[in-house]
């Protein structure tokens, strides 16, 4: 912090980055020796993979063909939406998170500077994911046989600046377009909406009807042998760059870079205003359609109701769930038109893929109206019954799977009935079992905090993927007509939930103890 | 008399001793302050009462009910509002009380009539459809403060009720706990301004380092402070009492 002057862009740059690290200190804390055992099985795992792929890459040239420019350039921008689906949320919380902007723009440094530190911070978030990924499996590869991938690290590099700057940009123009209290919203939706992008691009001839799903490597590859791919010379830029060649990765670095200081320099005061209009404008927005009803009877009821009309106002969370739903829906078309064709193997692997979305998008939402509770003492000083909380609060959060998984399980089962049916009890008893898992691993904490699945119990998050994972399983074998082979996953499942079951008291006691 | 409230040999000790052996009365129809420096351990107190924290020893007694055996009967008839308002950003006034009049099961229809009633009297009857996100924190404390009455509680405990209000919803406040009292609920407060507690309170108790040193009403407490009948103000006796009897131990 002495290092550099005071108000200078190095010392707010270094300000942002001891609050990011003691955030991330914060955010460890409590995961103990368990957490940092998982980080390391995780890395060790990832850098393994490096290895591998160095040692079967070693010898190998990366040719600069059509194919390959191609592929690198499809890479390149399906990592560009993934990181503009992250920069786009967290620019425009930027707008809305308090913090200490209130404090930085009262004080005599301009709001240009602020806004170009906060921005580098977004950049740095973002790179720090992708590298954190990418590092273990890259490094054995640049160490052994080819130190020019380092390149590889510029083009993120490149690549997290402009999403960085594409945005901010998006996020001011939906301010300017639709207001302070539409745009973080919308912001959010977008954003899963980007994110899920390629897939769904990639998914187009499953959704419009073709015989089945083709990938875009296959497209690819098909046009190139087929002498059809001509792509513009400047599309064999991030390959190059990516190849360690010196002039396209500076050019790809210097327009990224270019990008990036014209978005947060020329953006600075429209930033601190629209900031500054975000303050208290949420409030002004009144709630539609309670004016005349009348009031739930009983803790269930109004539980339910309040956790459903905070479910339905929680941008984050919509946008998580609208995420998983894009994903759900080349699933469930592949489904029905299987279902109605009779193709019985891509049946069962779309009914298990069903029945696994419905435990993840059910453990996401329970894990909210669980753990996300603002107010627990309120709960705790009423006479309501814990356990009738709870019903309501993971009948909150199975409402809206219901509602989701209700029309491909009923166009499925208009086609093949046994197959609707297993899909509904394999979703069905996949939803609960993450209902119960959440309950059963709490980890209490406000609202504002529970954006990112990362706050969740770690044992909760993992063992609702096994549990999803073997449920789908024995849905995917009952589908398919083998039903008593069903059997050996849901046991494995009753096992690993009857592990993982807590009593009340060893509940409270948890509670307590946090 | 009544008795709304009993505490009896009250113990609790989180990494230091926050409550030492502390007994308390509550007459039906009083308001009763509770006073005492910060980490004197009146929130812990309160919270113990309100069945927010379980003691380490001792008896509670609401209105007969042993609170400690039977949390749910004396929940029932207690509210508890603490400093930092029990609300729900994304829910507007109307919805939270809705909300809470479930929790304490009480009937819809009459749970509506008194929700309008109480954000009418409060003055928050515009806001009542408008989310609490954007409040000030006077307006979450006035929410959550209909929300403590809207099952009409016979034991109102409050935490720093006054904490964050302007000078108009003080006056508010204070009146609507003054109107509570004289239909004979009860209401037990803390609250760092004295002048408050000087003028509303039927009994002040003062607490310190965990222990009770004393209680009465202020002519009882200025005589227990060795200070002449009527001659000083709360505040005199409260710095008094606290310097002779703080041991400075309590969380």
């Amino acid at each position: 912090m002495t290092l550099a002057a005071p108000g200078s862009i190095p010392w707010l740059l270094a300000h942002e980055m001891r609050l990011y690290w003691r955030n991330f200190r914060a955010g460890r804390a409590g995961k103990g020796a368990r957490g940092l055992v998982s980080l390391v099985v995780v890395a060790a795992m990832l850098l393994a993979g490096g290895v591998l792929a160095a040692l079967g890459l070693r010898d190998v040239q990366v040719p600069i063909n059509p194919i390959s420019i191609s592929l690198a350039a499809l890479a390149s921008a399906v990592t560009f939406t993934l990181m503009l689906s992250q920069t786009l949320s967290a620019s425009s919380e930027a707008l809305y998170e308090r913090g200490d902007l209130d404090l930085l723009f009262s004080s005599p440094i301009g709001p240009a500077k602020v806004l170009f530190v906060r921005s580098l911070g977004v950049a740095g978030g973002v790179i720090t994911i992708f590298l954190i990924l990418v590092t273990p499996l890259l490094l054995p590869s640049v160490i052994w046989g080819h130190p020019g991938w380092i390149g590889v690290f510029g083009v993120l590099g490149a690549l997290a600046l402009a999403s960085t700057a594409v945005g901010l940009l998006l996020a001011m123009a939906l301010f300017a377009l639709i207001g302070p209290r539409r745009t973080r919203t919308v912001a959010q939706v977008m954003a899963a909406l980007v994110g899920a992008a390629f897939f769904l691009v990639s998914q187009t001839r499953t959704i419009l009807g073709a015989q089945q799903s083709n990938s875009l490597f296959a497209e690819i590859t098909r046009q190139a042998q087929e002498g059809r791919l001509h792509p513009a010379p400047v599309m064999s830029l991030p390959l190059r760059a990516m190849l360690g060649e010196p002039l396209p990765l500076l050019a790809l670095l210097a327009g990224s870079a270019a990008l990036f200081a014209l978005a947060a320099l020329t953006l600075g005061r429209r930033f601190s205003d629209a900031a500054a209009a975000t303050q208290g404008k949420t409030a002004a927005r009144p709630a539609r359609g309670e004016t005349r009803r009348a009031f739930a009877a009983g803790p269930f009821l109004a539980t339910l109701r309040k956790e459903l009309l905070l479910i339905g106002r929680d941008a984050a969370l919509l946008s998580q769930v609208l995420l998983r739903v894009l994903y759900l829906i080349p699933t469930a078309l592949l489904l029905s038109r299987n279902a109605a064709q009779g193709t019985g193997a891509a049946l069962a692997g779309g009914a298990g893929v069903v029945a696994f979305l419905a435990g993840q998008v059910a453990g996401s939402l329970a894990w909210i109206t669980l753990s996300a509770e603002e107010a627990p003492d309120l709960l705790a000083v009423s006479p309501a019954r814990i356990r009738t909380l709870r019903r309501a609060k993971i009948a909150a959060a199975l409402v809206p799977v219901a509602l989701f998984l209700v029309l491909p399980i009923a166009v499925l089962t208009w086609f093949a009935p046994a197959a609707g049916a297993w899909t509904a009890l394999g979703a069905t008893l996949a939803a609960w079992s993450s209902g119960l898992i959440n309950i059963w691993h709490q980890r209490p904490g406000k609202r504002s905090e529970f954006k990112r699945r990362g706050g969740a119990s770690w044992m909760a998050t993992v063992a609702e993927m096994l549990v999803s994972a073997l449920l789908a399983g024995a849905t995917g074998i009952a589908v398919a007509g083998f039903w008593p082979w069903a059997l050996i996953p849901l046991g494995l499942a009753g096992a690993a939930l009857l592990s993982l079951r807590r009593s009340d008291a060893q509940i409270a006691r948890n509670l307590r103890t946090r | 008399m009544t008795e709304a409230l009993i505490v009896r040999g009250l113990d609790k000790t989180f990494t230091r001793p926050a409550v030492m052996d502390l007994d308390l009365t509550v007459h039906a129809g009083e308001l009763y302050a509770l006073l005492g420096p910060n980490g004197a351990g009146k929130t812990t107190t309160l919270r113990m009462v309100a069945g927010l924290t379980r003691p380490d020893k001792g008896a509670i007694s609401i209105f007969g009910i042993d609170a400690l055996a039977d949390p749910a009967a004396a929940k029932a008839i207690t509210a508890w509002a603490p400093d930092e308002a029990m609300v729900y950003d994304r829910l507007t006034p109307l919805e939270y009380l809705e909300f809470v009049a479930g929790l304490w099961n009480v009937e819809p229809k009459a749970a509506k009539a008194r929700a309008e009633d109480l954000l009418g009297k409060l003055g928050l009857a515009a806001e009542a459809r408008t989310r609490c996100e954007g409040f000030s924190r006077g307006m979450k404390q006035k929410v959550a403060l209909a929300g403590a009455l809207i099952h009409d509680p016979r034991l109102l405990i409050l935490d720093e009720p006054l904490t964050g209000l302007d000078a108009a919803a003080a006056r508010l406040v204070k009146d609507m706990l003054q109107e509570r009292v004289d239909a004979g609920g009860t209401v037990i407060l803390t609250t760092h301004i004295l002048e408050v507690a000087e003028r509303m309170a039927d009994r002040i108790g003062i607490i310190a380092g965990g222990r009770l040193l004393a209680e009465g009403t202020l002519d009882a407490l200025r005589g227990q402070a060795g200070e002449g009948r009527g001659s000083s103000s709360l505040e005199d006796v409260f710095l008094q009492l606290t310097a002779n009897g703080a041991g400075g131990d309590a969380a």
